[in-house]
């Protein structure tokens, strides 16, 4: 194991880990409900751990990427509602982050938003044209260690440390009404969709493939999915506990993303606004493009195309029409003028009703000995495994009633 | 008796289920007020960017419109109150920004408790 690419790849972890979504309802959860959802980030924090590491060893060991095993364990016809679900909801979360990015160059710049979101996604297309995947995946992933400010705010603000470490204990805060109760409710299942977004096993498992993982790749992949995505995760909870010592007392319920980069410019003034903007940005821009390439290898490998960014853009051309494509659809999608934070809302409540139909095809293949041999899942990986895919199962189920119950939350 | 109330009741209840309506908006308006507010006490203080300051006013504002234009009862107290808070000027002080929000959460309060 070379160190230097084991520390770039927790750092990438790290960096990536972060959303739009992740940012605002990180923010929103920590303004409503104090520090009572952080268990619910904790929790599925070790859900993503445990199916990231799985795609990561069923690439490394059976060279298979996630939607291969869709087609053949689904079967075709429950394979293409998977992968038509599949691909609608990344688009959406695509068209929210590029909506993101468009906010963000908009506070950085003044410039009109639609514009920017424009430019910002012509900027992705090119990167994503010219850097070859490895770094496509450090670039963003390690300037979004600037998101590293709100670790460094949270401290700065000496919050009660008690009670947010508190907040790591799995609790329904007691004296809520039945409608609090709802929203307590339908924001645990938009964090656990926000931390478990489909997305990141179909680009984590591909990207092990564009990098020709193999056995011997598996301690620097499990120390990624774990070191990586736990810190990683704690910025994703410094939001929320920032949010909940700052905003709670003054009643915002953070309406406007740009609201979420006050968290550091109060501690830290302008070099502290700066740093938030700027680590937004390319946290955000870092998962357009992950979404989108996301969505292009889903497409591709689920009709067999040749496909990677290990290639030239030429030698797989209907892997980068697609990428293209859904670029533009994104964008397309932004440009009606639709709010970016309905655009979140309705990104997280699509991911969560397709979770199951990804990870159970991964849990399958990843407990087969007849495809992974000696690196079959072991008991803790088996536990966990069915464990959260049990988890997501009733959160998909509950997704969309709570969703029209509580007005999306705002009820 | 019941003859003569029920018009008065079945009017008090089509108000409360159009107060109950707009709760999500009078919750919008407030966060937006206090959002509004923290921005400009950080603004005073230098803390912001000229650019940072001014989109966030721009945005606050369009979304307050978009709140006030979805009220199911816009000549109701909390529609006034989010009329008001439309006119303070950009650079109005925290203090007032923050009595509009709280003006408002209590009215949201006492709605959510009815």
């Amino acid at each position: 194991m070379n160190p230097l690419e084991i520390t770039l790849g927790i750092m990438t972890a790290v960096g990536g880990f972060v959303d739009i979504s992740e940012l605002v309802f990180a923010a929103q959860a920590g303004s409503i409900f104090g520090y009572a959802l952080i268990w619910v980030f904790a929790v599925m924090t070790i859900g993503i751990m445990t199916f990231g590491e799985m795609s990561g060893r069923v690439a490394a060991v059976a060279h298979q990427p996630v939607f291969n095993l869709m087609r053949h364990r689904l079967g075709l016809k429950l394979g293409l509602v998977t992968l038509f679900a599949s691909v609608v909801s990344t688009l959406i979360t695509t068209a929210a982050e590029i909506g993101g990015v468009g906010l963000v160059l908009h506070y950085l710049t003044g410039a009109p938003y639609l514009l920017m979101a424009a430019v910002g996604a012509l900027v992705l297309g090119a990167s994503m044209w010219i850097l070859p995947f490895k770094w496509i995946e450090r670039t963003y992933g390690l300037l979004g260690l600037l998101m590293l400010v709100f670790a460094a705010a949270l401290v700065a603000i000496h919050p009660p440390w008690d009670q947010v470490l508190g907040g790591f204990v799995p609790q329904i805060p007691p004296g809520l009404s039945e409608k609090e109760l709802l929203k307590y409710g339908y924001f645990a299942v938009a964090i656990t969709s926000a931390v478990l977004f489909p997305y990141e096993a179909y680009f984590y498992s591909s990207g092990g493939i564009e990098e020709e993982w193999g056995p011997k790749d598996l301690p620097n992949n499990r120390l990624t999915t774990t070191v990586g995505f736990a810190l990683g995760s704690l910025l994703a909870i410094a939001i929320l506990a920032i949010s909940a010592q700052l905003f709670r007392p003054i009643n915002v319920g953070p309406q406007i993303p740009g609201s979420s980069a006050l968290e550091a410019a109060i501690p830290f003034g302008r070099a502290g606004l700066l740093a938030a903007l700027l680590g937004m940005l390319i946290a955000i821009a870092g998962a357009a493009v992950e979404t989108c390439m996301a969505n292009a290898y889903s497409v591709s490998q689920f009709f067999g195309w040749e496909w990677g960014r290990h290639r030239k853009p030429w030698e797989a051309p209907r892997f980068t029409i697609a990428w293209i494509a859904f670029m533009v659809l994104a964008l397309l999608i932004v440009l009606t003028d639709v709010d970016v934070m309905s655009l979140v809302e309705y990104a997280i409540v699509f991911s969560i009703v397709v979770l199951p139909l990804t990870y159970l095809p991964l849990m399958l293949l990843a407990r087969d000995r007849n495809y992974m041999g000696q690196y079959v899942n072991g008991r803790l990986a088996n536990g966990l495994g069915w464990l959260f895919f049990a988890i997501v199962t009733i959160a998909a189920l509950a997704a969309i009633p709570l969703y029209l119950l509580t007005s999306g939350g705002q009820a | 008796m019941l003859r003569h109330c029920l018009p008065l009741i079945l009017i008090l209840a089509g108000c409360s289920k159009g107060a109950q309506a707009d709760l999500p908006y009078i919750g919008e308006a407030r966060s937006l007020a206090a959002e509004w507010a923290s921005v400009n006490e950080q603004a005073s203080r230098g803390h912001l960017t000229a650019q940072y300051v001014h989109t966030m006013r721009a945005s606050v504002r369009e979304q307050l419109r978009t709140s006030q234009k979805a009220l199911s009862q816009p000549k109701s107290d909390y529609g006034e109150e989010i009329a008001a808070l439309l006119k303070e000027p950009d650079s109005a002080s925290p203090q007032q920004l923050l009595a509009h929000s709280t003006k408002l959460k209590q009215i949201e309060d006492s709605l959510e408790s009815a």
